[in-house]
């Protein structure tokens, strides 16, 4: 994904100095001066067909790109190791893993925290009890809206452990600000611990 | 006053057209101020969250429905029929029915604050269901609506107007492939408008019914969908962001042509982009929606990516007429190359966001905020103020100061890329859209307190046009039928012009009529 981005920002960098390159010479070379009067250059097809088939190209390129970078993303394992459902109110969100009786349930003054396994497929079912929301960890480059009366089903891989801050990103009114988690990324023992304990030895 | 309240003709009309715009500008410029004021540090407690929900909300309400989109409007009243040499719009009621219904909708929206519970606090979007359930408003988010509704059935009888007009009334010579581009992206808009308005009007009244008659739309305990409101409020929404900035294309041109003495560069091929805009506009509304899953990612990010190729040609036309051209850098025209340097970066961050991998991150952050205000702000308001330097001594005949023009140009400009700048980098270290606080993680407390400075120094140069305006009122120094050297027919009749536009209008033979009468004159007095 951050190769994506990298590419997409280096193409615009691109674009945009060629652009600006051009407007900066026509000011510079083509102010007003005394003695010269400004051509007779109002028309040029074969230019201006070049410069629909060019931008063209680049965004073919693009679209190419975006497709492959999203097909994995877009991916739904059929066997995840392990799953969480996700529910989220106005204002906070709720964590049910699957296979026990762990439910937390956060305010937004105790924001609740999420565990995962460190390189594990984790299948995530988003649904919301009243308005939408989007569950977002902005560490994972990743967001997806939770809409009532829909699961929203994805995946997520954590590659790093450590503890990373997740919000509501979906405006949902009064204390959207404060819809806050947290996620903790741990090793896989430290999980099954957590799952096998029902939620009592916390990583 | 009983002469402005009940008149029909179009350049009065457009100039209150203007006028009311302007007003709204000045409110939504204080609500900005007050969001920066707000923001300017992290966990600050200037403003609360239920008035700063209201503040955000008002702001982008009042400068997309009662600023930018009319303004092009109210300019196309005073200017269309005077580019094609006709006395006045088609209807002249339904245009006076048309402003009324605006103001009063302008009006009803931000009555809302008025109200207990305050106005309405879900942003421009108000999406379903929290616009229907949301506890603190009542009152003030059922004005939104009916507000609202009352500025859309508004702009589509404008519309209606304009075209018939512009197909119907040309001056004899004046064919449609001699229009002025202004005119031609005016006809692109209302054709826009006309497919994009009617499901706004839908789901607003949609809406409406669900809060007050039992209805069950956006409810899915009841068979309703919350995805559905997405679906019809964008089908609305983007072409609206094409209502919003075709007319100040057409703008850009035709100052940009005026100021390098030159004709528009390609001026088939930029009529043609005006259209597949249009067109393609229609196909993309989802880009708002890739987050939600429910709806076909890949098909709406390649539509998206597709509208970048007609907005490039719009910038091949522009730097193509000031090639080899004579360049004078009047204020009008320091505003248009502001536009271009600035919506350019908001045109290549709309690339990047089309991508919904990078969506995925992007999506609902100040990095998407940032996009927006390149291309609505940085780009149409620009424009909307290069349009004011440049037609004003035509609409009240008398002239802005060039060198506080400059002024206001230069603090505007980089007022607003010092406010906006900073944005993109906070979206990138996750900072979320229409939150009233953030901690003061990262750099978010460093990027915020610059963004902040960066909007005084806009609002001293906002303030510093309406100085312009009040000394201009004071000194009132006439000006000629055609100050600038333009080339459309309005500049062939005295500023401001009489009440039905022309005495009598020269043999228009080209798409430069002013420029063939000047021509004439000079060879006949040889």
């Amino acid at each position: 994904m951050r190769g994506d981005w990298a590419i997409f920002v280096i193409a615009g960098i691109a674009v945009g100095i060629f652009v600006y390159g051009n407007i900066f010479w026509c000011l510079i070379a083509y102010r007003r001066r005394t003695g010269r009067e400004a051509a007779d250059f109002s028309k040029n097809t074969p230019l201006e067909l070049l410069y629909v088939a060019l931008p063209f190209l680049i965004v073919l390129g693009l679209f190419a790109l975006t497709f492959i970078v999203e097909m994995p993303i877009d991916r739904v394992s059929a066997s995840p190791q392990n799953r969480v459902a996700i529910g989220s109110f106005r204002w906070s969100w709720r964590f049910a893993y699957a296979g026990t009786h762990i439910v937390t349930t956060g305010t937004p003054a105790a924001p609740p925290t999420l565990y995962l396994p460190v390189r594990r497929v984790t299948e995530i079912d988003l649904t919301s009890d009243d308005v939408n929301h989007s569950f977002w960890v902005p560490a994972f480059l990743f967001k997806r809206d939770a809409i009532p009366g829909m699961t929203n089903v994805f995946d997520v891989t954590p590659r790093r452990l450590g503890t990373f801050l997740g919000r509501c990103a979906q405006f949902c009114g009064l204390d959207h600000a404060l819809m806050t988690f947290r996620v903790k990324v741990v090793p896989d023992a430290a999980y099954e611990r957590y799952l096998a304990s029902d939620g009592a030895l916390v990583p | 006053m009983i002469d402005w309240l009940t008149t029909t003709n179009h350049k009065k009309i457009g100039i209150m057209y203007i006028v009311s715009t302007l007003g709204f500008f000045v409110v939504a410029g204080i609500l900005a101020a007050l969001i920066r004021a707000q923001l300017a540090v992290p966990e600050n407690t200037l403003i609360g969250s239920h008035l700063y929900n209201q503040i955000f909300t008002l702001h982008g309400t009042a400068m997309i429905f009662f600023v930018i989109a009319p303004f092009g409007i109210g300019l196309a009243n005073f200017l269309v029929p005077l580019q094609i040499g006709a006395p006045d719009l088609a209807f002249p009621r339904l245009n006076a029915t048309g402003f009324w219904l605006f103001l009063l909708g302008g009006l009803t929206v931000f009555s809302g604050l008025a109200t207990y519970g305050g106005a309405a606090s879900t942003g421009w979007t108000s999406y379903a269901p929290l616009s229907e359930i949301y506890q603190g408003t009542g009152v003030g988010q059922d004005l939104w609506f009916v507000g609202l509704l009352l500025a859309s059935v508004s702009t589509i009888l404008t519309v209606i107007n304009f075209l018939v007009t512009i197909f119907l009334f040309r001056a004899p010579g004046m064919t449609m492939w001699r229009i002025p581009i202004f005119t031609w992206e005016i006809v692109a808009t209302s054709v826009l408008v006309l497919m994009a308005f009617p499901p706004l009007a839908a789901v607003f009244a949609m809406v409406l019914i669900d809060r007050h008659l039992g209805g069950r739309f956006f409810d899915p305990a009841y068979g309703g969908n919350p995805i559905l409101y997405q679906h019809l409020f964008w089908f609305f929404g983007h072409p609206e962001v094409y209502v919003m900035i075709l007319p100040y294309f057409g703008i850009v041109a035709e100052i940009v042509s005026t100021f390098s003495r030159k004709p528009i560069f390609g001026y088939v091929g930029m009529v043609i982009s005006a259209f597949a805009i249009a067109g393609l506009s229609l196909g993309v509304w989802a880009h708002h929606m890739f987050t939600t899953g429910a709806v076909s990612n890949p098909f709406f990010s390649a539509v998206s990516f597709l509208i970048a190729i007609p907005t490039g040609v719009k910038f091949v036309n522009w730097i193509g007429t000031m090639w080899k051209g004579s360049i004078e850098l009047s204020t009008p025209m320091l505003f248009c190359i502001g536009f271009m340097l600035n919506f350019l970066i908001g045109g290549i961050t709309g690339v990047i966001i089309a991508s919904p991998p990078i969506d995925y991150a992007a999506h609902d952050t100040y990095f998407i905020v940032q996009h927006f205000h390149y291309t609505i702000g940085g780009g149409s308001l620009f424009a909307l103020f290069a349009a004011l330097y440049f037609w004003f001594p035509k609409i009240f005949g008398v002239r802005l100061d060039e060198r506080l023009g400059k002024w206001n140009f230069a603090l505007l400009f980089i007022g607003f890329n010092v406010t906006f700048i900073p944005m993109g980098f906070m979206g990138l270290e996750g900072m979320a859209r229409r939150v009233y606080t953030y901690p003061p993680v990262a750099h978010l407390a460093l990027l915020n307190g610059v963004a902040s400075i960066g909007t005084a120094i806009m609002v001293v140069g906002a303030a510093l046009f309406f100085l312009n305006v009040a000394i201009a009122a004071r000194k009132r120094v006439p000006v000629g039928n055609n100050p600038w050297g333009g080339y459309s027919l309005e500049w062939l009749t005295a500023s401001p012009p009489p009440e039905f536009n022309f005495d009598e209008l020269p043999p228009i033979r080209s798409r430069l009529p002013a420029w063939d009468f000047a021509a004439a004159r000079e060879a006949s007095t040889l």
